[in-house]
């Protein structure tokens, strides 16, 4: 079940005995062109949809969207208009996190397990549930590990983006099977010496790759990240109650600070206490061109960090080779900046 | 429900939209504030009536940002929330709305310091970032009204979650303000939003006549109570008068639109605050609006059953704010205009491509097919900003609207 955005459930399509994947953006022009959607769109949105019409995730049994983008959700009609994959699940997913928003949204749970029931036939009981609650939480546990190594670990920045992704695209047990092996492998002597440490907060996987390289061409080592699709699903896990449907809602809602949705606050708090736990001395926030939701909470994050004096770099750009080429500077200069 | 209304006493159509007027609306709200009346900043998609009987006045931003355009008074603002870091791809209601909160101040002049905060995601989900965003600047009491994506706003599960939201926004209203909860004020201001919203209703209508009685242009003003001041009782009787002006311009076979009318057609989109005088263009050419989903689908009684039922306030309430536009999957929303287009005797669309809506102009082209498919109308695309200006040219804008019109005069030859 192909997963379109951080905030699907995956442990109720996991529960179903389905595999969920996350859909991620391709560097491929083309595929944009192919979208047939507006100009003044975010290019992950271009990016999926013209996979989706070339048929790249031609062999997936259907899409969850669960978001909190106007993009994101009216992409969604447009693909279920076109009848783009075999089933089409929008998640009704509350934008608080009250005791009826958790209600509502456990209530909601139940209706999708019940939808994914009908395509793959494995009925989503309460144990499964739990099972795969469990699943996951020992994910987001070996990627809070893994992330607290990665300071001193020796493992490139733009590796470091390449373990985070690959858990959004490998079947959870395969991955913590694989985080497991690594961890335990990790040479924990490994500092980053005479080094600037950064922090990347980003959207667009293959953008941040590019900006990860160019801030390690000047000297910089990206010790931390965090994504979207990590922050809201890889930073807290999920804990079990009683009933596993309510616990799922309210371990969705309102525990991550993510755009959009959570308070400034304590996504403010959150990215120094990343940056502070790793040794980050600077932070770059890049922002997908259109990307509203990241646009706008850029600039309200930015009072916060005016405020504590944390120095950061915003770049706003496309995801083309030529959109990210003239960044070059403005990375040196920052780097060279924190000098 | 009576149809006649409350209505005791003749009242001037004139009398009636000075009060209600953008301006006069802010000479209410500063009024309001020195009698000690709440302010609460309100997102316009909330359920008014509640604020209204309780005795709260609102302010909408959303509002004020288009009236401040306009008026040619937005510039100033974008170029604050630029100054801050606010990237102009960002919806240019929120920079404008943003930039008011941190001035205090908006086109006509200083807003009291609010009260409490209201905000939702009725119309799209950059209202909670908005909000939030408020309520940490203002520190005030904040509450949202919840509206998660669907495509099945009549699911009984999902409008009783909008219910019991109602009830909750009521508490908070409680809890926060002096302003008590009386269910006879609730009915009756829901009485006057179906009133209001009944007439609105009923002049749309109207438009099916030829000439269509009404101008787009002139409708995009008189729409403002509906959106700002709908629970009240001189909004729906200016409404009922506003009915019966328009009933007598029928009659008549009369019509407010510039010019005479030769071409029928349809708006999609938010009208171009910033330059209103497009609608004035294609209505002097001879193109008069007569259907647009802003003014028949985005406002006033949205009940499936078209009527609010005062007898059970919180559930006509919840069955109207669910049943909204953006809640609609393409294949319904084009039913909308699958039935206008013959009923309103359309001859060509014109879709509003506004970079600061994605809600309304994410699935533009769709419709498009969907609508050249079954009847083979012309369509122009116009490109630009509900409220901000940048990048927009009329002289363009001319140039574009020619050419169509040249399409319609050969298909009618």
């Amino acid at each position: 079940m192909a997963c379109f955005y951080g905030l699907v459930p995956k442990e109720i399509i996991h529960a179903a005995g389905m595999v969920p994947l996350q859909l991620i953006e391709d560097r491929d022009p083309r595929y944009e062109g192919q979208s047939g959607l507006l100009p003044y769109l975010c290019g992950m949105s271009k990016s999926l949809t013209g996979q989706i019409y070339s048929r790249v995730f031609a062999y997936v049994d259907g899409v969850m969207v669960a978001t909190v983008c106007d993009t994101n959700r009216r992409v969604f009609d447009i693909w279920a208009h076109k009848k783009l994959f075999p089933h089409c699940l929008l998640v009704r997913l509350p934008s608080t996190a009250t005791e009826l928003a958790v209600k509502f949204y456990a209530e909601e749970f139940r209706r999708l397990a019940r939808e994914l029931e009908r395509i793959s036939g494995v009925a989503v009981t309460e144990e499964r549930l739990r099972g795969a609650i469990a699943q996951f939480n020992e994910n987001r546990e070996l990627l809070r590990r893994f992330y607290d190594a990665l300071p001193e670990s020796g493992i490139a920045g733009a590796e470091a983006i390449h373990v985070f992704a690959a858990a959004l695209v490998t079947p959870v047990e395969e991955h913590n099977v694989l985080l497991r092996q690594l961890l335990g492998s990790l040479d924990a002597s490994a500092k980053m010496e005479g080094k600037t440490k950064l922090m990347l907060c980003a959207l667009n996987l293959n953008m941040s790759l590019e900006v990860v390289r160019l801030a390690e061409k000047y000297g910089a080592a990206v010790v931390t990240n965090d994504f979207t699709h990590n922050a809201r699903y890889g930073s807290d896990p999920i804990p079990l109650a009683g009933d596993p449907f309510e616990d799922l809602a309210r371990g969705y809602l309102g525990r991550v600070p993510a755009p959009g949705v959570y308070p400034f606050e304590a996504r403010a708090g959150y990215i120094r206490e990343r940056m502070q736990k790793a040794g980050a001395q600077g932070m770059i926030y890049l922002i997908q061109l259109y990307c509203d939701a990241y646009a706008m909470e850029y600039a309200m994050l930015k009072e916060r960090f005016d405020r504590w004096n944390l120095k950061h770099l915003k770049l706003e750009a496309e995801d083309t080779p030529s959109s990210i080429e003239p960044l070059n500077v403005r990375v040196q200069s920052f780097v060279e900046s924190l000098l | 429900m009576p149809e006649a209304g409350r209505l005791e006493e003749p009242s001037d159509i004139k009398s009636l939209l000075k009060k209600l007027s953008a301006g006069a609306q802010y000479r209410r709200m500063m009024a309001a504030h020195e009698e000690g009346q709440p302010i609460c900043v309100a997102s316009a998609g909330i359920p008014s009536e509640i604020l209204y009987a309780m005795g709260v006045y609102p302010i909408y931003p959303e509002s004020l940002a288009a009236i401040a355009a306009g008026i040619g008074k937005a510039q100033e603002f974008f170029d604050l929330a630029r100054e801050r870091g606010y990237s102009p791809s960002i919806c240019s209601y929120a920079r404008c709305g943003l930039a008011f909160s941190w001035v205090n101040r908006c086109a006509f002049g200083p807003i009291p310091e609010p009260d409490i905060f209201i905000g939702d995601t009725n119309l799209c989900c950059l209202h909670v970032t908005w909000w939030a965003y408020l309520r940490e600047q203002f520190e005030k009491p904040t509450f949202f009204v919840d509206l998660p994506a669907t495509d099945d706003p009549q699911d009984p599960n999902y409008v009783d979650y909008y219910e019991e939201q109602i009830h909750e926004m009521v508490k908070f209203i409680e809890a926060n303000t002096p302003c008590v909860f009386r269910m006879e004020k609730l009915k009756e201001t829901v009485r006057n939003s179906d009133r209001a919203g009944h007439y609105w209703k009923s002049i749309m209508q109207l438009r099916k006549n030829k000439p269509s009685p009404a101008s787009f242009r002139t409708l995009a003003g008189e729409i403002l109570p509906l959106v700002t001041a709908l629970g009240i009782q001189e909004a729906a009787d200016f409404y009922q008068l506003l009915y019966q002006s328009y009933g007598g311009l029928v009659k008549e076979g009369k019509t407010l639109a510039k010019g005479v009318e030769k071409y029928r057609l349809i708006w999609d989109g938010i009208p171009i605050w910033h330059h209103l005088q497009v609608i004035d263009y294609f209505e002097t050419k001879g193109a008069n609006f007569v259907w647009e989903p802003y003014t028949s689908l985005n406002w006033g009684n949205l009940n499936p059953a078209g009527r609010l039922d005062p007898e059970k306030p919180f559930r006509t309430l919840a069955e109207k704010y669910t049943n909204v536009k953006i809640n609609l999957p393409l294949e319904k929303k084009f039913r909308f205009y699958d039935q206008a287009i013959p009923e309103y005797r359309v001859d060509g669309v014109v879709m509003f491509s506004n970079r600061s809506c994605r809600p309304n102009s994410i699935g533009q082209d769709e419709l498009i097919a969907m609508i050249k498919e079954k009847y083979d109308l012309p369509v122009l695309i116009l490109e630009g900003d509900q409220a901000d200006a940048e990048g927009f040219n009329m002289q363009d804008a001319r140039t574009r609207i020619d050419g169509f019109l040249e399409v319609l005069e050969a298909r009618q030859s």
